[in-house]
C-alpha cells in the first residue's frame, strides 16, 4: 500500500470521503484482496489505538484494583495453608477434641437451629439498567447482614420491577432474618408455586422459616417435598435426620 | 454469526467493566480455586496461578471494553479454559516441549471453546499491536497518542505546532506504518488466516 491508500483508509473511517470516493473505495475492497486485508488491519489498529489511549486511566485503575484484590486473595490463600501445616500427632489431638465437642454439643443442644442451616452465600445482583445504584445498595445491605435495610431496598426495587424473582427471594430471606415470617412466607409461597429458578430454594427457605419458629411438623412436611434435583436436597436430608 | 443468548453470568463481565471490587472478589472466591488447583497439579505454584489469573482477567476486561464481549456460556467454563491454555503455553515456553491440550475431555461447552478462541485471538493481536507500536518512531508515537487522547484534530495540531492538514495526514501515515509493521510480522499470518 502507498501513502495515498492509508490516507483513503483514514478518510473512509472518519467519514470524510466524498460519495464518489466512497464508491471507488468500496469497489476496490471488493476486487483487491491485498487492499482489503490492509484495510482490515488498519481498521483494527485504529480501534486498538483508540481504545488504548482513551481508556488509559480506566484501565490503569482497573489493573491497580485487580492487583490489590489478587494479592489479598493469594495472601489469605497461603496463610490458610500455613495454619493447616502442623505435625501429624496434632491431627489426632484435634480430631479427638472435635469428637468430644461434637458429642457434647449433640447431647446438650440437639435441636437443630435456623442459623445452622441458613448459610446464604454472599449475593451479587448487579444488573445493567437505571436502578443499578439501588441494586447495589440492596446487595450491600444483604451481604453485610443489615436485613432491615435490605428489606426496604428490595421493597423499593420490587415496586419498579414486581416480577423479579431474585428480588422476591432475597426480600423473603431478609424477612425471615427479621422474624417477619408472614411476609416472608407469602413471598416464598408465590415463588414455590411459580416456575423460576427459585422454585425449590423457596421450599427450602419456607422450611427454614418454620424451623426458626420451632414449628417442626410443618418444617418436616415441607422438607419432604424438596425433590432430589434441588440444590438443597442434601441439606434437607440432613435437617430431616436431625428432626426425626 | 448467529445471535446467541447471553448467559446470565454476563454480570461478571459487567462487574469487571465497572471495576466493581465486590464482583472481582466474587470471581476470585468462586472461580479461582479451580484454576489454582489445576496449575498446582500441573507443575505450577500459587505465584504462577496468581499471574495467570490476573493476566486472564485483564484480557477479558480489555476485550469487554473494546469489543463488547458477550458471554454465551457460563463464566466458569470460559475463564477456566483461558487460564488453562495460558498456563499450558507458559509450560511450553519453560520446558520447550510439546504439551498437548486435551480440550475435548475438559470442556463440555462448545460455546466456551468458541469464545475462548476469540479471546485468545484478541489477546494475541493486542500483544502484537503493542509490540509493533513500540517499534514506531517517537514522532509517530507522540502524534498517535495525542490524536486519540485529545480527539479534536485541531487541538492536536495546535499542541504539536503543525497545521491541521498535516496532522491529519500524518495520523493516517503513522497508522499506515504500523499496519505495515504488523503485516510484516511473522505472527501476522497465524492471526489473520
Amino acid at each position: 500500500m502507498n501513502d495515498q491508500d492509508y490516507i483513503t483508509f483514514e478518510g473512509y473511517i472518519s467519514k470524510t470521503l466524498s460519495e464518489e470516493d466512497i464508491a471507488d473505495f468500496e469497489m476496490r475492497i471488493e476486487r483487491d484482496q491485498d487492499f482489503k486485508q490492509a484495510f482490515k488491519t488498519y481498521k483494527e489498529l485504529h480501534s486498538f489505538l483508540e481504545y488504548k489511549f482513551e481508556n488509559e486511566e480506566n484501565s490503569k485503575s482497573f489493573k491497580d484494583n485487580l492487583d490489590t484484590i489478587s494479592k489479598s486473595y493469594f495472601k489469605t490463600e497461603s496463610t490458610s495453608k500455613k495454619v493447616l501445616r502442623f505435625a501429624p500427632w496434632n491431627y489426632a489431638v484435634a480430631a479427638s477434641v472435635i469428637v468430644l465437642l461434637g458429642f457434647f454439643l449433640f447431647n446438650n443442644f440437639s435441636d437443630p437451629s435456623y442459623s445452622n442451616f441458613s448459610n446464604h452465600d454472599q449475593i451479587s445482583l448487579i444488573e445493567r439498567g437505571v436502578q443499578a445504584k439501588d441494586v447495589e445498595a440492596a446487595e450491600t445491605a444483604f451481604n453485610t447482614k443489615d436485613y432491615s435495610k435490605a428489606n426496604l431496598a428490595f421493597k423499593g426495587l420490587l415496586e419498579l420491577d414486581s416480577t423479579n424473582t431474585e428480588y422476591q427471594f432475597y426480600r423473603a430471606i431478609s424477612n425471615i432474618e427479621l422474624d417477619n415470617f408472614e411476609e416472608a412466607e407469602v413471598l416464598l409461597g408465590n415463588l414455590k408455586d411459580g416456575d423460576s429458578g427459585y422454585k425449590y430454594k423457596a421450599i427450602w427457605y419456607l422450611a427454614l422459616s418454620k424451623l426458626k419458629q420451632k414449628d417442626y411438623p410443618a418444617c418436616v412436611g415441607l422438607l419432604k417435598t424438596i425433590p432430589k434435583e434441588a440444590e438443597d436436597y442434601k441439606s434437607a436430608l440432613k435437617l430431616l435426620k436431625k428432626l426425626d | 454469526m448467529a445471535e446467541k443468548k447471553i448467559h446470565e453470568d454476563q454480570k461478571y463481565i459487567e462487574g469487571l467493566l465497572q471495576n466493581n471490587s465486590f464482583i472481582i472478589k466474587a470471581i476470585y472466591d468462586k472461580f479461582v480455586p479451580k484454576v489454582l488447583n489445576y496449575i498446582k497439579q500441573n507443575s505450577g505454584d500459587a505465584d504462577s496461578a496468581q499471574d495467570v489469573v490476573q493476566e486472564t482477567l485483564v484480557t477479558i476486561y480489555n476485550q469487554a471494553k473494546e469489543k463488547n464481549l458477550q458471554l454465551t456460556c457460563p463464566f466458569d467454563a470460559y475463564f477456566f479454559l483461558l487460564c488453562k491454555r495460558k498456563w499450558l503455553n507458559e509450560l511450553k515456553k519453560i520446558n520447550a516441549k510439546e504439551v498437548t491440550i486435551n480440550e475435548a475431555v475438559l470442556s463440555k461447552h462448545d460455546s466456551a471453546l468458541e469464545l475462548a478462541d476469540e479471546t485468545e485471538l484478541f489477546e494475541n493481536k493486542q500483544l502484537l499491536f503493542n509490540q509493533m507500536f513500540q517499534n514506531l518512531g517517537t514522532a509517530c508515537k507522540d502524534l498517535l497518542k495525542a490524536t486519540f487522547k485529545i480527539k479534536s484534530m485541531e487541538e492536536v495540531a495546535k499542541s504539536l505546532g503543525v497545521t491541521y492538514a498535516y496532522a491529519r495526514k500524518k495520523k493516517s501515515l503513522c497508522i499506515g506504518k504500523l499496519t505495515k509493521l504488523v503485516q510484516a510480522s511473522p505472527k501476522y499470518n497465524q492471526l489473520y488466516y
